[in-house]
């Protein structure tokens, strides 16, 4: 984990919250890991008609001005990730 | 008054690879939906939101992304109002 490019901080979940592993920014950061398990019980039960009953998240970003968090959930843990964005003065990216 | 929102509505729907739109407000009641986004997801949608927000509660409304294999749902607040977009991932 601490090998991803840009990476300022990153968690890996049990499916119930609990903190295995942790680092950087997020290190021991039991308060976003209980936001984030929150998060994902929450777009689990998002719009059925929009989205069939078979089709479940994969990844969810959130994206702030200058850095996002992406989480995935893998053999049963949940990844959390932080990493910057990295723009210059006069684009905006926007990540879609 | 909702004749500025339908405009916005209609506007978001005609980009490609939109099939659905929805507005809300901070209690979770929807303002305005069109294409897939059903009305009774506004609720949980603004509670994506809110949930999103408290991660850094300092910094202004992050933009949450929800990706499935072929489609993605954006939502973003914008002060006591919730917007939320249903795509399909485009081939480029």
């Amino acid at each position: 984990m601490e090998k991803i490019p840009d990476q300022l901080g990153y968690l890996i979940l049990t499916e119930d919250g609990a903190v295995l592993e942790s680092g950087g920014d997020l290190e021991n950061d039991e308060r976003v890991a209980t936001i984030i398990t929150d998060l994902i019980s929450l777009s689990n039960s998002i719009d059925p008609v929009a989205f069939g009953p078979e089709e479940k998240f994969k990844k969810i970003s959130i994206t702030y001005d200058d850095h996002w968090f992406s989480i995935c959930i893998s053999n049963k843990k949940i990844y959390v990730v932080k990493r910057s964005i990295q723009t210059s003065s006069s684009e905006i990216a926007v990540n879609v | 008054m909702e004749k500025e929102l339908d405009k916005v509505v209609e506007e978001i729907m005609s980009t490609p690879n939109v099939n659905g739109c929805l507005v809300a407000d901070h209690q979770g009641l929807c303002l305005a939906s069109k294409g897939s986004a059903h009305v009774d997801s506004a609720g949980i949608i603004v509670a994506i939101s809110e949930q999103a927000c408290k991660i850094q509660p300092n910094l202004k409304p992050p933009t949450v992304c929800l990706e499935t294999d072929n489609k993605i749902c954006l939502i973003q607040r914008h002060g006591t109002i919730t917007g939320a977009i249903f795509k399909q991932k485009g081939a480029a």
